[in-house]
């Protein structure tokens, strides 16, 4: 239902979010400030050190969520080895991963209400001039709870292809694919609905 | 709490495109269990949402307890809950005790209270230990008992059951009933088996969006399992609606 959670509880699970969130904005900022391929390469080290703090399953775990990485680590690498400027590219390469996995901790160690609640309290100057925030907090719920349902969605539609066919699914899942989606988000919708929807 | 909640129709009618899909219904009870049959495709899971105030109605009106509840949702937390059919359509939050302490906030408890009263929920069912626990890693029993902890923290005063024992093992099924037969608010239990009805005061049988006959299980049951059996023995299958 939801890709980015811990498989274990770890300590990280009691901090505060505003504190997690806060400390990946200055750590992702520290990042971008360094220019260094051997402080870059430490950086990553000890986000991959954070990452086996936990135990091996939460490490095995946390490294399956970054392999999403590497279609855009084969483009990076590729483009430096084109233009020759191999020391930027492992830079950025190494920046990539490790804010990425900075990010990808905070949000496996923090529950989705925790999140919600900051997102509202960073809300609260728009409440003052009477906008609708309940809204904008439900939604992001929804999309973190919804992705995993697609990717579910289309893993099911090219078995059902597979189940009939030698060939691979190809472009023409795509149509029955958003259909799904549409659905999907019908359900949802009704689901909030029966609960409240959006009552302040 | 155990009021028995008062359902009102009149002259209800509910289009999708110009597609029928419930007609002319007209209907006024007050029990505290009522089941509803019907085949699939008669009707039964929109008259469910048309109940619950999910969806209104193209003609006609429906109240629950004097209210329209299509219209007033806040009152509508208070008056009635519904359980899906499919837990994964219904499941908002990833872990087990935010998606009952979901529907607690909505009523408008503090986020002190709403967690209170999940755990509260949590222990009459037993299951403290699934308060962390991630709905992704449960199975299906597991998760329709998570929809309807969530609905039950609620307290409505009718409780509206679309198939909740469809694709249940036997075990799972005894609890599940277990449970609702304890519950204090009014039932309305939609199904197309009547071996889920026993409990049950008054049944309504939906029939191609109307209603067919409306009694005592004594009296609806045997006309109904006949025409069901006699109808088993066609091929109706075949026929496209609409």
């Amino acid at each position: 239902m939801i890709s980015l959670t811990s498989p274990v509880r770890t300590r990280a699970h009691d901090w505060p979010a505003p504190f997690k969130l806060f400390a990946l904005a200055v750590a992702t900022f520290v990042l971008f400030l360094v220019n260094d391929l051997w402080l870059m390469g430490a950086a990553l080290a000890v986000t991959l050190g954070l990452y086996a703090l936990p135990g091996a399953v939460f490490f095995k775990a946390g490294i399956r969520r970054l392999k999403v990485l590497w279609p855009f680590l084969v483009i990076l690498g590729v483009w430096h080895l084109v233009t020759a400027t191999y020391e930027e590219g492992a830079q950025i390469i190494l920046r990539l991963l490790a804010a990425v996995g900075l990010a990808n901790l905070v949000t496996m160690t923090t529950a989705l209400n925790e999140m919600i609640e900051v997102i509202r309290w960073l809300a609260t100057p728009l409440r003052r001039f009477g906008l609708h925030t309940r809204a904008l907090e439900l939604a992001i719920a929804l999309v973190i709870r919804i992705l995993p349902t697609l990717v579910d969605n289309g893993t099911r539609l090219s078995d059902a292809w597979r189940a009939r066919s030698r060939r691979r699914p190809g472009w023409r899942v795509v149509v029955p694919f958003t259909l799904l989606a549409l659905d999907d988000a019908d359900h949802l919708a009704e689901a909030l609905r029966a609960r409240g929807g959006f009552l302040e | 709490m155990a009021k028995v909640s008062q359902i009102d129709i009149r002259d209800l009618s509910y289009t999708i495109e110009d597609k029928q899909i419930l007609d002319g219904m007209s209907l006024s009870l007050a029990e505290q269990r009522v089941g509803v049959v019907g085949r699939n495709g008669s009707g039964k899971s929109t008259f469910a949402r048309l109940v619950a105030g999910l969806v209104a109605p193209t003609k006609g009106t429906i109240r629950v307890n004097d209210l329209n509840l299509a219209k007033d949702r806040r009152a509508a937390m208070g008056e009635v809950g519904i359980l899906f059919q499919n837990p994964e359509h219904q499941i908002i939050f990833p872990t087990v005790g935010e998606e009952i302490a979901f529907g607690l906030q909505q009523q408008g408890a503090s986020k002190s209270a709403a967690t209170e009263a999940m755990l509260d929920i949590l222990d009459q069912f037993s299951l403290s230990h699934w308060k962390e626990a991630y709905i992704a890693t449960l199975s299906q029993g597991q998760k329709h008992l998570v929809t309807l902890m969530s609905v039950v923290a609620m307290k409505p005063a009718l409780l509206v059951l679309d198939e909740p024992f469809a694709g249940l093992d036997i075990p799972t099924k005894a609890q599940m009933k277990r449970y609702l037969n304890l519950y204090e608010g009014s039932l309305l239990h939609i199904t197309h088996d009547p071996g889920d009805l026993e409990a049950y005061d008054s049944i309504i049988w939906i029939d191609q969006g109307r209603i067919q006959n409306v009694g005592s299980k004594e009296e609806v049951f045997p006309v109904y399992l006949e025409a069901m059996n006699r109808l088993g023995e066609h091929d109706d299958l075949a026929d496209l609606s609409g």
